[in-house]
C-alpha cells in the first residue's frame, strides 16, 4: 500500500458538503468530494463521466494551520433581463494548510501525481477562485494513511509554529477503516458530478490527533489556558 | 486526451489602487482576507470578472469570430445522431428543421433534382434563409433539445432558450450556470482569483458631513452625519485561460486566440467600478507577467505569503515585483518545469529602476506582451 500526499493551501479555500441554494457553506477541513473532484479534473474527466474509481479510494486530510472563516457577500445581476438574482453569502477557509492522503495502488498513485503535475482542466481548492498556492504533489510515501497521517514532517508556516505549543497537536480526519469505531457520518462521497443528478453518499470518518514536535515553538512548562485557541 | 497540448494562460498582474471601496460586503466595508496572519484587503473574484467581462464585450465583435453558415440544419442533424444513433438521416434532418424552426431561425427547403431528373431522385437541401452565426454550444444546446425530447415534441419556448441560453464568446470563456437548466450550463475556461493585497491593510473611516441646502439660516447643523468605510492597497490579481477548453468551448481554434487577446487585455486594464465617484481610483497596472505553460498554471501567491515590506526607496510594488520573478523562478527551478513563453510589462519607473539594477529588466509594451502570449498560443493551439 502507498499514499499519495498533496498540500492543499492557498490565500481561501472552500469544501462545502451541505452547501445548496444562496448560502454556500464550506467545512473547515477539506472533503473527499472536492479532492476526488480535482483528481478527476487532473485526469480530464468530464462532470459526466464515471468517478468510482476515485471515490473508492481511501481518505485522509490533516490540518497543518487552521485558517479561519471568511465570509464573501456576493450580488450577482442577471445579464440578459438586467435584474438582480439572490443575494449570496459564501464561506471560505482563508489562510488555511492543509495535507490531503489518497491511498491505494503505488502504480495508480504515480498516475494521479503525474495528472496532478500536468493536468488536463485548471486545478483548484473546492471552488474555482481558489486556485492552489502550491503545486500540490508533495510525494508518495510507502504504507497506508495511518502511517502518512503520523509520519509526514508539519507543514504550516514558521509564523503559525511559533504560536504554537513544543508538542503541538494537528486534527487529523480519514476514511474509517473496518475495524474502526467511526466518529461522524459526512455526505461527502461522490457518485456523481453530472450537473443534471449530482448525488453524494455517505462516508464514515474517523478524527484524531497526531503529534508533531515543534522546536520553534512555545516552551509548554506552564499552563498556557490560550493553547487551545491558537496561542498568543 | 492528452496531458501533452496543455495550454495555460496564466496573468499575473501588481496594481496599486489608492484609497478606495471598489468592492464591498453587506456592511459596507470594503472586502477582506487573512492571508499569512494578517489582514488584506481582497477584491472578489466576481467583481473582478464582472468588470473583466463589460471590457471584453465592449472590445470583442463577436460577429467576426465562429462560424457562419447557411447549413445549420445539417450541423444540427449530424449533432442529433451522434446523440442518438439510432435515428436515420432524414428523420434527423426533420428534427433538425423543426428545432430551427421552432427557435426562430428561418429554413428553406430547396429542392434539388439530380442528374436524372426523375422525382425518386430529388434530394432536399435545407438552408437557412441567411448567413447564421451560432456558436458550437448553442448548436450543441439545439441539437441535445431535439434528440431528447420526448417524441420529437418540444416547446417554441424551449427552442428559444436553447438558442438564447447558448454559448457566446463570452459564455465560452466566463461559464454559465443556470440552476433551473442545467443543461445549459457550461464550464468556465478561465479561472480568476480573488486579488489580495502584498501587505498587511488596515482600513480607515472617513467621517463625513453634507449640509442641507435649505437649512434656515441660524442652523449650525448639518443635513446628514455618516462614514464612509475605506483602504488603499497594492493588489496582486491572478487569472489563468485554459486554452484548449476554449477552442472546445467555442469549436474554433481561432476564435479562441481571439478571445484569449480580448481577454488578456480585458484583465489588464478592467477596474470595478465601486464607489468610483467618491474615490476616483482608477489606475493601471504597474507590472504586469503573462506566462503560456504547458505543464499546470501556477498562482504566485505564495510570493506574498509574508506580507511585502516596501523597499529601500519605500516602493511596495517594486518590492512585490521582484519577490514574485524570485518566487517564479525558485519555483520552476524546484520543480524541474519551464513557462513555454514569459513575457513582463513594467509601467512602474521604480519597479524598472529595481529590475534593471538586478539585471532582470525585459519590460515590453502592452501590445508586445499580448502578441507575445497570443503567438504562443496560436502556435500550441494551430500549430504554426
Amino acid at each position: 500500500m502507498s499514499t499519495l500526499v498533496l498540500e492543499l493551501s492557498g490565500p481561501l479555500q472552500a469544501w462545502g458538503d451541505e452547501s445548496r441554494f444562496v448560502r454556500r457553506d464550506t467545512r473547515m477541513l477539506p472533503t473527499k468530494s472536492g479532492v476526488v473532484g480535482l483528481l478527476a479534473a487532473a485526469l480530464g474527466r468530464r462532470r459526466i463521466d464515471p468517478i468510482e474509481d476515485l471515490a473508492g479510494l481511501r481518505f485522509g486530510v490533516r490540518q497543518e494551520q487552521p485558517g479561519e472563516l471568511v465570509r464573501d457577500f456576493q450580488t450577482a445581476i442577471d445579464w440578459r433581463t438586467g435584474k438582480a438574482k439572490p443575494l449570496s453569502q459564501r464561506y471560505y477557509v482563508g489562510d488555511a494548510k492543509f495535507l490531503a492522503f489518497i491511498e491505494g495502488d503505488s502504480t495508480l498513485l504515480e498516475g494521479l501525481a503525474g495528472a496532478i503535475k500536468s493536468p488536463v482542466f485548471p486545478l483548484y481548492l473546492g471552488r474555482r477562485a481558489c486556485p492552489p498556492g502550491t503545486r500540490l504533489v508533495l510525494g508518495i510515501r510507502d504504507g497506508d494513511i495511518e502511517d502518512a497521517i503520523e509520519s509526514e514532517p508539519w507543514r504550516a508556516s514558521e509564523r503559525y509554529m511559533r504560536t504554537q505549543p513544543r508538542d503541538a497537536m494537528l486534527l487529523y480526519s480519514r476514511d474509517a477503516g473496518p475495524y474502526d469505531v467511526s466518529d461522524e457520518m459526512v455526505r461527502d462521497v461522490p457518485v456523481s458530478f453530472d450537473p443534471r443528478n449530482r448525488e453524494y453518499a455517505w462516508r464514515s470518518v474517523v478524527h484524531g490527533w497526531s503529534r508533531v514536535t515543534n522546536p520553534e515553538g512555545v516552551p509548554s512548562d506552564e499552563h498556557d489556558v490560550m493553547q487551545l485557541l491558537g496561542g498568543i | 486526451m492528452t496531458h501533452s497540448d496543455n495550454t495555460f494562460i496564466d496573468i499575473h498582474v501588481l496594481q496599486t489602487v489608492p484609497p478606495s471601496c471598489i468592492n464591498r460586503d453587506d456592511t459596507g466595508s470594503p472586502k477582506s482576507a487573512v492571508y499569512g496572519g494578517v489582514k488584506r484587503a481582497r477584491v472578489s473574484s466576481q467583481a473582478w470578472k464582472r468588470a473583466t467581462r463589460s471590457v471584453f464585450r465592449d472590445s470583442l465583435d463577436e460577429s467576426e469570430l465562429g462560424e457562419r453558415t447557411l447549413k445549420l440544419v445539417d450541423r444540427i442533424a449530424k449533432r442529433i445522431r451522434d446523440l442518438d444513433p439510432d435515428r436515420d438521416e432524414t428523420a434527423s434532418v426533420q428534427l433538425a428543421n423543426k428545432v430551427l424552426s421552432a427557435s426562430g431561425i428561418k429554413v428553406k427547403v430547396e429542392k434539388k433534382k439530380t442528374k436524372d431528373d426523375s422525382d425518386e431522385n430529388t434530394a432536399e437541401e435545407h438552408k437557412t434563409g441567411y448567413l447564421v452565426f451560432l456558436s458550437r454550444a448553442q448548436i450543441e444546446a439545439l441539437a441535445e433539445l431535439a434528440a431528447n425530447a420526448p417524441d420529437g415534441e418540444f416547446s417554441k419556448s424551449e427552442a428559444q432558450k436553447a438558442l438564447k441560453g447558448a454559448s457566446s464568446i463570452d459564455v465560452a470563456l466566463f461559464g454559465r450556470m443556470i440552476a433551473d437548466a442545467p443543461e445549459l450550463n457550461v464550464d468556465a475556461a478561465c479561472q480568476v482569483s480573488h486579488a489580495i493585497s502584498v501587505h498587511e491593510v488596515v482600513s480607515e473611516f472617513d467621517y463625513f458631513t453634507a449640509v442641507d441646502d435649505n437649512a434656515p439660516e441660524d442652523n449650525a447643523g448639518a443635513g446628514m452625519i455618516g462614514t464612509v468605510e475605506f483602504n488603499s492597497s497594492t493588489l496582486y490579481r491572478y487569472a489563468t485561460i485554459d486554452a484548449v477548453r476554449l477552442s472546445e468551448n467555442l469549436g474554433s481554434k481561432e476564435a479562441a486566440v481571439r478571445a484569449v487577446d480580448a481577454f488578456i487585455r480585458a484583465f489588464i486594464l478592467s477596474m470595478p467600478t465601486g464607489k468610483q465617484n467618491t474615490f476616483a481610483n482608477r489606475t493601471r497596472p504597474g507590472f504586469v507577467m503573462v506566462q503560456v505553460r504547458s505543464d499546470q498554471p501556477t498562482n504566485l501567491v505564495g510570493a506574498f505569503e509574508d506580507p511585502v515590506r516596501p523597499d529601500a526607496d519605500g516602493g511596495v510594488l517594486s518590492a512585490a515585483a521582484v519577490e514574485l520573478l524570485e518566487f517564479a523562478e525558485a519555483g520552476d527551478k524546484a520543480y524541474g518545469t519551464h513557462p513555454v513563453i514569459d513575457a513582463e510589462m513594467v509601467a512602474d519607473p521604480r519597479a524598472l529602476k529595481m529590475l534593471r539594477s538586478k539585471g532582470a529588466d525585459s519590460s515590453i509594451g502592452l501590445d508586445e506582451l499580448v502578441s507575445t502570449a497570443v503567438e504562443a498560443t496560436r502556435s500550441r493551439l494551430v500549430g504554426e
